[in-house]
């Protein structure tokens, strides 16, 4: 595959996302989300900002007091949800605001604050129908908080180290967990069920679920200060496909320069995009021969 | 003031005055002990200072005239190891007896008394004996009854070869992992490492295989263990606090332990020698540094061993462990010495002394007879490198040649099984990085120059006295080279720095049979038998990519093993074969034989390890789709909340709602056709 390199950002990508039609590809700090008329971004700048699409014109801020880790809409795509980090005497929390009542927005007053005293979340997405919210943490621990109550409903500890990324199936019913414990996870999004496991060497920054084939994309590398260790030469650092029930690699694809920090699937399955430390975000179509290809079974 | 009255006398005191005497007939009942105590307690005991006490015999016996001196002779030699607190000279029919007692301030110093003065010769017909007084107690003490020692029970290990007699020939490794929390052994399958035993904490440093693959050692703070057998049971332990080398035999009865701790002047603790059979200590030495380790020597046979130290080698015999011929070699300015691997000979070198050149020796023991001597000229420095069977040494010397600055090598080559043992010269042009010889062959590879032109060269030494250079390749990423140990194929490696560059020559022909990677690489090993080589990158040089891979001798790469925290792949050694030269001829002859079995028995193991894996993923998409379909399932039940979620618009699908759709119509030009309609 021949891939198109976009460079527009000076720094290291943290997060790219399609929309749902597949036709715009955002990069940037945080979470833009599946509603194609709003963006919804969150920074270390300590502020969540709401952003309409088509003119670029920011819709709402919201100001927090420690940087936005993470943040989403619900299926609805009326309720937003973001986490704040645990800095500076702050505690990590995760607040919910309903975008149909512009007072919350005004007044920067969430319907629901959930503070989360222990390990902080390091990503968060919503479940299928906007009942929950799944999180990760720094401790390698899952929770779902109840979007009502804000009660946590279920909670599991499958990885032993931080979770870096979460993203869901194109279905909503599974996520894919990416940790710095050198491995990924796939669980069911009800039951929090442990599914699959896939294990790597280096520590796995993204992972992202095929909508049309049963693959999972993993992209990771090492953290940023021990890069000088690893292999000098050029394009080492890959993103990897494993077969999502066998567990098992089946292809690598190379070109960063720099630790891979987000994957992600075009909606209908045809590509797959990168971000990494080096600045670049890579798109690849694949060739036919990917979708014909068969693990012998 | 009133005259004191005599109150006996006063009438008023009529009673009778309260008598204090006992009764006629009361016996004391009270015991000495109750009354006396603390006094008794200090009554001297017979047993009291009997540990400090020497007896001295094969005293001159004089008479009282000549008493007084020989008290002071006495004195003046004993007085040396303590102070003499009491002196006894008993004597009988006017001269004393002929043995004397002497008491010391304190036991330590009566135990010194013992081991310096005895056998101190006082003149030709005297030689003092010195023994603790308590000693003779003992041996008066023995028991007359002789009492059968008790039967230890015999400890079965089960089978110590059992893994020689895998039916499939596979040899095993030891791999420490988890940066030394586990460590496990494997035995090596081309297609996936087979565990045959895995412990965690098994040894808390690293471990090491006895020199037949008999025993694996493992590090422990109180001393170490040893394991074998089939199950890996715990065969022998000796204890040798702070232990951190060991080294063993040969012929695998002897271990030898280092602690850098325990060492006292009187009990030399810092090196151990242990019979491994019995779990004996056999002897202790001194030892002031480990820089060289081994620091004791082996023949290859077990028979002696040796050390060196300033000016001296000493050469002790087993299993007596005493110095052969009771006393060391003095060899004034000795700098290095080994062992022969194929006989008694120790070869050492001397450098310069004022106008006496250096020298190379080879001397022959038990007889100590000087077999060869070579004097070399203005030499830097030398090394020594035995050819495996002991058919060759080469000694490496660097010398500064009369009149230049320079540093100019030179490879002498002593041929030993020749008569008179001749010596070749090679001389090289350039610094020397690393020297190999064929392990039973008559081959040797040198890899010289300076990076980063760096070349390798291939010698023979050949039977008609002439060493011819094979070949030579430049331009080599290599700092070392681990040749077979069956010969003829070797691995040129660049280790750590030179980021793990490998060669597969064949040196029969010289040629480089592939050239591959493993990046980062620290280790290379070779299987006993010379069919595969391990290439690993140890946590303990590198922190990531921990991994070992598996070659063939001829570099294909069979397995990647990534273990966290990979540190040490060791693989356990095979005793030497019992197979004759000629039943190992007529084995090779009929080699086409046994390798059509093997094949045959290869494509049914791999046709079933696909079968197995084609199974296994079977399965496991049975499990998936099941999972899928009922997750479909609930999908599809909630279909009716999602559309209500997003206002009745249905996004289920990118082209489930119409409205989205815009539908445009395209023309492009497909084909063109140009039809004659006939002359008109």
């Amino acid at each position: 595959m021949k891939p198109i390199l976009l460079q527009g950002h000076e720094r290291s990508i943290t997060q790219i996302k399609y929309n749902r039609e597949g036709d715009l590809l955002f990069s940037v700090a945080k979470d833009p989300v599946r509603d194609t008329k709003n963006v919804l971004t969150g920074s270390a700048d300590n502020s969540c900002r709401l952003w309409d699409c088509q003119t670029g014109k920011q819709l709402a801020l919201l100001n927090t007091s420690s940087a936005v880790r993470t943040c989403g809409f619900d299926f609805s795509g009326n309720i937003i949800m973001f986490s704040t980090d645990k800095q500076m005497g702050y505690q990590c929390f995760l607040n919910f605001f309903d975008l149909r009542d512009p007072q919350q927005i005004d007044d920067n007053q969430p319907y629901l604050t959930i503070p989360c005293s222990e390990h902080k979340i390091t990503s968060a997405v919503w479940g299928p129908l906007g009942e929950f919210v799944i999180a990760g943490h720094e401790n390698g621990e899952i929770n779902q908080f109840s979007a009502k109550s804000g009660e946590v409903l279920k909670k599991v500890k499958e990885h032993s180290r931080q979770i870096n990324d979460i993203q869901t199936s194109v279905d909503l019913t599974m996520f894919i967990t990416a940790s710095k414990d050198n491995s990924a996870k796939l669980f069911d999004s009800a039951s929090l069920d442990h599914i699959k496991t896939f294990k790597t060497e280096r520590p796995v920054n993204s992972a992202a679920i095929s909508p049309i084939m049963d693959h999972v994309v993993m992209g990771g590398g090492q953290e940023a200060m021990e890069v000088t260790t690893t292999s000098t030469r050029i394009g080492k650092f890959e993103a990897r496909f494993f077969h999502a029930a066998y567990e098992e690699e089946f292809g690598r694809v190379k070109g960063h320069f720099g630790p891979i920090n987000c994957v992600a699937f075009h909606p209908d399955g045809k590509s797959y995009s990168s971000g990494g430390e080096d600045g670049y975000t890579r798109i690849h179509y694949f060739d036919p021969q990917y979708f014909d290809f068969e693990l012998e079974a | 003031m009133q005259d004191t009255v005599d109150i006996m006398d006063d009438a008023e005191y009529e009673e009778e005055e309260p008598s204090f005497s006992d009764p006629e007939d009361f016996e004391d009942d009270i015991e000495d002990e109750e009354f006396l105590d603390d006094i008794l307690r200090e009554k001297p005991l017979e047993a009291d200072g009997i540990d400090s006490v020497v007896v001295v015999d094969n005293v001159p016996q004089v008479g009282p005239e000549r008493l007084e001196k020989l008290k002071n002779v006495i004195h003046k030699i004993f007085s040396k190891f303590g102070k003499i607190t009491t002196e006894f000279y008993p004597d009988a029919d006017g001269l004393t007896k002929g043995y004397i007692f002497l008491e010391y301030a304190a036991p330590t110093q009566a135990l010194e008394a013992v081991k310096n003065a005895d056998g101190y010769k006082l003149d030709k017909q005297h030689t003092f004996r010195v023994n603790l007084f308590t000693d003779f107690d003992k041996y008066m003490n023995i028991s007359d009854e002789w009492e059968t020692p008790e039967k230890q029970p015999f400890k079965d290990f089960g089978n110590m070869r059992h893994w020689i007699e895998d039916p499939d020939c596979r040899d095993q490794y030891s791999v420490i992992y988890e940066a030394g929390e586990r460590t496990a052994i494997f035995s090596n399958d081309a297609k996936e490492p087979i565990t045959a035993e895995e412990r965690a904490r098994w040894t808390e440093t690293y471990v090491r295989w006895s020199p037949k693959g008999t025993y694996l050692a493992t590090f422990h703070q109180r001393g170490i263990a040893l394991w074998g057998g089939e199950k890996f049971k715990q065969i022998q332990r000796f204890s040798h606090q702070g232990v951190s080398l060991i080294d063993f035999s040969p012929c695998e009865r002897y271990v030898v332990t280092f602690s850098p701790l325990m060492d006292t002047k009187e009990d030399p603790q810092a090196i151990i020698i242990w019979d491994i059979l019995t779990g004996q200590k056999k002897r202790g030495f001194h030892c002031e540094s480990s820089a060289h380790w081994p620091i004791f020597k082996w023949s290859h046979d077990g028979k002696f061993f040796a050390r060196m130290t300033i000016d001296t080698l000493s050469i002790y015999e087993t299993p007596s462990m005493g110095l052969l011929d009771k006393k060391s070699l003095k060899i004034n300015g000795i700098k290095d010495f080994s062992w022969s691997p194929g006989d008694n000979i120790i070869a050492f070198w001397v450098p310069e002394d004022k106008d006496i050149p250096a020298r190379v020796t080879l001397m022959q023991l038990p007889s100590r007879q000087e077999i060869r001597v070579r004097n070399l000229f203005n030499v830097v420095d030398c090394k020594l490198h035995w050819q495996r069977n002991g058919d060759y040494l080469c000694v490496k010397v660097d010398r500064t040649p009369k009149g230049t600055q320079g540093v100019v090598t030179n490879f002498e080559i002593f041929r030993m099984r020749e008569k008179q043992v001749p010596v070749d010269v090679v001389e090289m042009k350039e610094s020397i990085i690393a020297f190999a010889w064929e392990p039973n062959g008559s081959k040797f590879a040198v890899l010289h120059g300076e990076t980063p032109r760096i070349s390798v060269s291939f010698y023979h030494v050949k039977n008609n006295g002439k060493i011819d250079l094979q070949k030579m390749f430049d331009k080599q990423q290599a700092n070392s080279i681990f040749w077979s140990p069956q010969g003829q194929f070797l691995v040129l490696a660049g280790l750590r720095s030179m980021n793990g560059a490998l060669a597969f020559v064949d040196t029969s022909d010289c040629t480089m049979m592939n050239i591959a990677e493993h990046y980062m690489a620290s280790d290379v090993e070779w299987d006993p038998t010379g069919r595969y080589v391990v290439t690993s990158v140890s946590w303990w040089s590198h922190k990531v990519d921990n991994a070992y891979w598996l070659w063939t001798f001829q570099g294909r790469l069979l397995q990647k093993n990534n273990k966290d925290r990979f540190c040490q792949l060791l693989w356990r050694p095979r005793p030497p074969t019992l197979l004759s030269v000629d039943q190992i001829k007529l084995i090779k002859k009929d080699l086409k034989k046994y390798s059509k079995i093997f094949e045959q028995k290869d494509r049914l193991s791999q046709s079933k390890a696909s079968k197995e894996l084609v199974d296994k993923r079977r399965a496991m998409m049975e499990e998936y789709r099941s999972y899928r379909e009922k997750a479909q399932q609930t999908y599809q039940e909630q279909k009716s909340l999602r559309l209500e979620l997003r206002g009745g618009v249905d996004t289920d699908e990118l082209d489930s709602n119409v409205d989205d759709w815009e539908e445009e119509t395209i023309e492009f030009f497909i084909n063109e056709e140009i039809i004659p309609l006939g002359d008109l």
